[in-house]
């Protein structure tokens, strides 16, 4: 194990714990994007349809409350994108190798 | 920036979705001969940082709010190929488990912001680095976004849904972002200095030094 990787996850830890205390903050100036008003621009905000097989939508956990449903999607989001990405890495490289 | 389904049209989400899948194809046959057993857990580390940092909604007073994409951040430090799979990698999590961004059109989301964002913020930055690492890549950032959110509203703007009102949707996409952009290059440029002195050899040009250390 390189020695910066418990570093990393460290941070990343802490990026996750972070994302309740934006959430909240970005609700508190309400959050709009710039995809979203010009979705109200020209009247598409309508056409939306949102992802209903996804098991965790818009990063909230059913049953649990809107600060704990961020944190829980956060951590369990960054878990699967490293794990993801840590055999998208080991697959390049088995490439590699078989080159 | 992430788009959901429903907003545009099936023709233009597939030609997407093709020009991503060719895309990828060739960046993983680049990166192929790269991905040292050393650079594989920097990949997981970095797409796993850009997905956290993506959550992170900064609030802007004003009623708005952006959060960090971080593609041309992916690009500088893993180089433009593996950058943009980082990128693909979050982007693909975000729409099969939380529904940010659709299905449908996940290959034009992939397309926004995992190739253009990449491969534009690594072209601004290589093109800036020789007068400053630190005002490289926070252009890379700022316009590497923009230039991602100006490809998103011209997919937009050719939609029905958007009634085919190209110039209203390049016009607030693109100034929209041009603005939150700033936001984008400064942690790009911040977070990429932090781990530039902390971390010298993680840079990609140190690749050889960390494989020789492992």
């Amino acid at each position: 194990m390189r020695e910066w990787l418990p570093k990393a996850l460290a941070l990343l830890l802490a990026l996750t714990l972070l994302a309740p205390v934006f959430g909240w903050a970005a609700g508190q100036v309400g959050y709009a994007e710039p995809l979203e008003n010009a979705a109200e621009a020209t009247g598409a905000t309508d056409d939306a349809e949102s992802t209903v097989s996804a098991p965790l939508p818009d990063y909230a956990v059913p049953g649990l409350g809107s600060a704990m449903g961020t944190f829980v999607s956060a951590v369990v989001g960054t878990a699967l994108t490293l794990l993801a990405a840590l055999v998208l890495g080991r697959l390049l490289g088995a490439d590699a190798d078989a080159d | 920036m992430h788009i959901p389904d429903g907003y545009v049209d099936l023709s233009i989400a597939v030609f997407c979705a093709v020009l991503s899948v060719a895309v990828l194809s060739v960046a993983a046959r680049r990166v192929g001969g790269e991905v040292s057993d050393a650079r594989a857990p920097l990949l997981g580390v970095v797409a796993a940082g850009v997905f956290a940092a993506q959550m992170l909604n900064w609030p802007i007073p004003g009623g708005t709010s952006a959060h960090f994409v971080g593609g041309a951040f992916a690009a500088i430090l893993l180089g433009p190929h593996l950058g943009a799979l980082c990128l693909a990698t979050v982007v693909t999590i975000q729409a099969l488990v939380f529904g940010d961004g659709g299905l449908v059109v996940l290959g034009a989301n992939v397309f926004n912001m995992a190739i253009v964002e990449v491969y534009v913020g690594y072209a601004v930055y290589r093109l800036l680095a020789p007068y400053g690492e630190f005002r490289a890549a926070f252009a890379a950032g700022w316009l590497g976004i923009t230039a991602g959110a100006l490809t998103a509203a011209v997919q937009l703007g050719l939609s029905s849904a958007f009634e085919y009102q190209l110039l209203t949707t390049v016009a607030i996409m693109g100034v929209g972002h041009l603005v939150l952009g700033l936001v984008e290059g400064a942690i790009t440029a911040v977070v990429y200095r932090y781990l530039a002195r902390a971390r010298p050899d993680l840079r990609p040009d140190a690749v050889s030094e960390v494989a020789a250390d492992a």
